[in-house]
């Protein structure tokens, strides 16, 4: 579990690096896709600008140059002889000749320019005369008053440009016009002898647009009507371009961008207004595009670079690490050879196999001394037992018995010693049949010498049986059995028979061979329930060692591991007559 | 070959060669058991004297044991049976004595029943066979023996004596003459018997050894005989006294 949670928050380290390569390539490509935009809508910004600064000022000194040249006219006209003539005239002497001279004088004067719609001379008595008089509506009551001649008085004769005759005469149609008004001094006597005004058509500024190309233009009196150019750009005008400085706006026209500049023109009541959307002529498309190449090789790069990570580290250590998982899951403790593409991996994994060669060092050395325990323990065992000491001292002590005339001691010392040398021999735990029997029968023998009265023995081993390999120890202890909770028990005399043949069974290819022997003695023989106890292969079954059926209980397990069979043994008995067991090995 | 045959007995253990010459009954075999021998370096200096058929041969003996002594004794004595007894039924030593050409191998402690059949068969295959003993004699005339064939033979010995391994047998066949008709030579010769010449020529060397106070079994390895028990009894038979007593009476 811990491992498990461990991993989770452990992203593996190609994780990480994939997903730092992706964020640095997501972060980058955003910061310039971000920074081109920013960069193209200020430097589109700044080019409507920097346009429209130069339109606009263009524009205003052509037309300042324009009404310049009408103020020049003006004076001309101011200082026709007729007109003089006209305004010098006491008032009684002006009649209608006088007045028809002087409208000549002026429009001899205006044949040789255009543009001008009217030229309008007052008297300080307020007669008047104009060149214009039928598409003109006068407001003759206006005019008594003062106020729309205060500014031109005010300016003591220098030329006041003003919109629309200062609203005392309105072009029929109501067509939009600029006034050059000029109070009118005479020469001689200083006196101011009246005014005049000069209406210029607003047409010369369309035909000047028209000259120049300029179609997002337009015109407007400060008061806020229109006086040429494009009408349509009139809504965006307001009083904040009234200004001698050019005033820039960001308005939307049909939800694109746009910007509207706009300016006075000198201290006239006219104002420029040019309405414009960014066009796409100012984007660098050549420098965006060498830096979207440059984006994408660093990408290319960024990639490359993760994957030569990836290759050159993860990869490595993912290979190291399963050869090292297939050590400890196989749980033999090689060393590894990974193919690795760098020295560091080299080292690692040279680390890994000398701490290998180590490990194994150290586990052969305690192997080594667990062995050298064994040995020195089995030597005590065998010390114990020491079969070389035994056996002399049997020769010894039978040569005195010999030597003494005790020929019967003889016999039994020869006889324990031949038990015993079969019994305690170290070779192999298989031994044959034949000798077997011979330690049953040395066995028994001795036994005879004890309880020679109670016990008898018969053997009925055909010769073929006798090199029959089979478990070294199993038929003894059969016997023993026999011997102690059978035949003893009873009190009378008893005899044990074992009789063997060889049997052939249907093999899985071709007959096998069974050697099958039978241990029968005569003695008070036992019930079921202790001949299912003893044969029953159950752990819990199992009898304490001290039990009187361990050594039975065990023989049998022996058995059954050898063979792999679990009916290799049958009991079959008869309680107070005899007990009868089977034992059924298979050649090996 | 009619004669009884000879039975040696070569094993360490005093009362396993008593029983064994005790228990079994051996003029019934048509047997005698003619000598004994507690190691192998005995054997080797009494077998020509003793001249078996049959040798019983304890693998576990000190000094030489049992399958260094049959290697030496098959080579000089083709026709000897060599019985081999072993209380050690280890498989190493079986399978040396398997590739050495051996009658039978028996475990210790003996038993009647097993030895008996054995004895048998080696009766058997003896009686078919002619006297290898009395075979030597015929064949004595294939060389003349020069009158300084025994000089060699005597130089020999004094320049060869250390080896434990020596005896009759190896100096005939070294020399190329039969062993009977040697050890008949070599007494009208030297006026000695081979093995008495051979011991006393040990034993002068072991005397002088004794006078620089060295320990009996350091002598008797220095002088041929490695076997410290036979030596001390070659030692008395010589000189009349012990080598510790002899040893003793020098450094008075």
């Amino acid at each position: 579990m811990k491992e498990k949670n461990q991993k989770k928050m452990n992203t593996s380290l190609s994780n990480k690096l994939k997903q730092l390569i992706l964020g640095i390539g997501l972060v980058v490509t955003v910061v310039f896709l971000v920074s081109i935009y920013f960069i193209t809508e200020s430097e589109k910004k700044n080019y409507g600008m920097r346009e429209s600064e130069k339109v606009l000022r263009t524009l205003s000194s052509n037309i300042s140059s324009d009404i310049a040249r009408y103020c020049e006219l003006s004076r001309l006209i101011m200082t026709e002889d007729r007109v003089v003539s006209f305004l010098r005239a006491d008032s009684d002497i002006v009649d209608i000749s006088m007045i028809n001279d002087a409208r000549y004088g002026v429009m001899d004067i205006l044949n040789v320019t255009e543009g001008v719609d009217t030229v309008m001379v007052f008297r300080e008595d307020m007669i008047m005369f104009a060149t214009n008089r039928f598409t003109y509506e006068y407001d003759y009551e206006g005019m008594t008053s003062d106020t729309w001649r205060k500014d031109i008085y005010e300016g003591k004769g220098k030329a006041v440009v003003s919109l629309n005759s200062n609203n005392v005469a309105k072009k029929l149609g109501n067509k939009p016009m600029v006034t050059i008004g000029r109070a009118i001094y005479d020469l001689d006597s200083q006196q101011r002898t009246g005014l005049m005004m000069m209406n210029i058509s607003s047409a010369i500024f369309n035909r000047m647009l028209v000259d120049l190309r300029y179609t997002d233009i337009c015109i407007m009196g400060s008061d806020g009507s229109f006086l040429a150019g494009n009408r349509n750009l009139a809504p965006y005008f307001d009083s904040s371009f009234i200004s001698k400085d050019i005033v820039h706006k960001d308005i939307t026209i049909d939800g694109e961008k746009g910007l509207a500049s706009g300016c006075r023109v000198g201290n006239m009541p006219i104002v420029l207004l040019k309405v414009s959307t960014y066009g796409n002529e100012v984007v660098p498309f050549t420098a965006i595009n060498v830096l979207i190449f440059m984006l994408a090789i660093f990408v290319v790069l960024a990639l490359f670079t993760g994957s030569f990570i990836s290759k050159n580290i993860t990869d490595p250590v993912f290979k190291l690490s399963s050869a090292m998982e297939k050590n400890r899951t196989s749980g033999e403790l090689k060393k590894i050879d990974v193919e690795v593409s760098s020295s560091e991996f080299d080292m690692l994994e040279n680390d890994y196999n000398n701490m290998i060669d180590h490990v194994n060092e150290l586990i052969g050395r305690l192997m080594e001394k667990e062995k050298t325990l064994q040995r020195a323990e089995m030597r005590v065992l065998q010390e114990q037992i020491k079969p070389h000491f035994l056996y002399n001292s049997i020769e010894t002590i039978g040569y005195m018995a010999l030597d003494a005339g005790a020929d019967k001691v003889h016999d039994a010392l020869e006889t324990m010693g031949s038990f015993y040398r079969n019994f305690l021999s170290k070779g192999g735990r298989d031994i044959p049949f034949s000798r077997e029997i011979r330690i049953v029968k040395d066995y028994l023998s001795l036994q005879k010498l004890r309880y020679g009265d109670i016990i008898e023995d018969e053997y009925d081993i055909p010769e073929e049986t006798e090199n029959f390999i089979i478990p070294k120890l199993i038929l003894q202890p059969l016997v023993e059995n026999s011997i102690y909770h059978g035949i003893r028990l009873k009190g009378e005399k008893g005899l044990i028979s074992i009789s063997a043949y060889i049997d052939e069974i249907e093999g899985e290819e071709y007959p096998e061979r069974e050697l099958h022997i039978i241990v029968n003695d005569t003695g008070v023989g036992m019930d079921q329930d202790k001949i299912d106890k003893i044969l029953s292969a159950d752990e819990k079954d199992r009898p304490e060692e001290a039990d009187e059926s361990f050594g039975l209980w065990g023989t049998i397990q022996r058995i059954r591991m050898y063979t792999g069979k679990k009916d290799c043994v049958k009991i079959e008995s008869e309680p107070g007559e005899y007990t009868r067991i089977e034992i059924t090995i298979g050649a090996k | 070959m009619n004669r009884a045959l000879r039975v040696m007995i070569i094993d360490d253990e005093e009362s396993a060669r008593k029983l064994m010459r005790a228990a079994i009954d051996w003029e019934s075999l048509g047997m005698e058991v003619v000598g004994e021998a507690a190691s192998g370096i005995e054997a080797i200096n009494i077998i020509d004297d003793l001249r078996p058929d049959i040798a019983f041969v304890d693998i576990s003996m000190p000094f030489m044991d049992g399958i260094e002594f049959t290697e030496v004794a098959t080579a000089r004595y083709p026709k000897l049976i060599i019985i081999i007894m072993t209380a050690i039924d280890k498989f190493e030593y079986a399978r040396k004595c398997v590739s050495l050409p051996v009658f039978d191998y028996m475990l210790k402690p003996m038993v009647r029943a097993e030895i008996t059949p054995v004895l048998e068969r080696a009766a058997e295959k003896l009686k078919k066979e002619k006297d290898y003993w009395e075979e030597q004699k015929s064949d004595e005339e294939t060389r003349a023996f020069e009158e300084s064939s025994t000089d060699l033979i005597t130089r020999y010995l004094e320049e060869n004596f250390t080896d434990k391994e020596l005896n009759l047998a190896f100096i005939a066949q070294h020399f190329g003459f039969s062993a009977s008709y040697l050890s008949r030579k070599f007494k009208a010769d030297t006026g000695k018997k081979f093995v008495e010449y051979l011991t006393d020529l040990r034993m002068k060397k072991a005397m002088e050894i004794a006078k620089g106070n060295v320990k009996m079994y350091q002598a008797a390895a220095e002088v041929g005989i490695p076997d410290p028990n036979y030596f001390s009894r070659c030692f008395k038979k010589y000189t009349g006294m012990s080598y510790s007593d002899y040893v003793a009476e020098q450094l008075k």
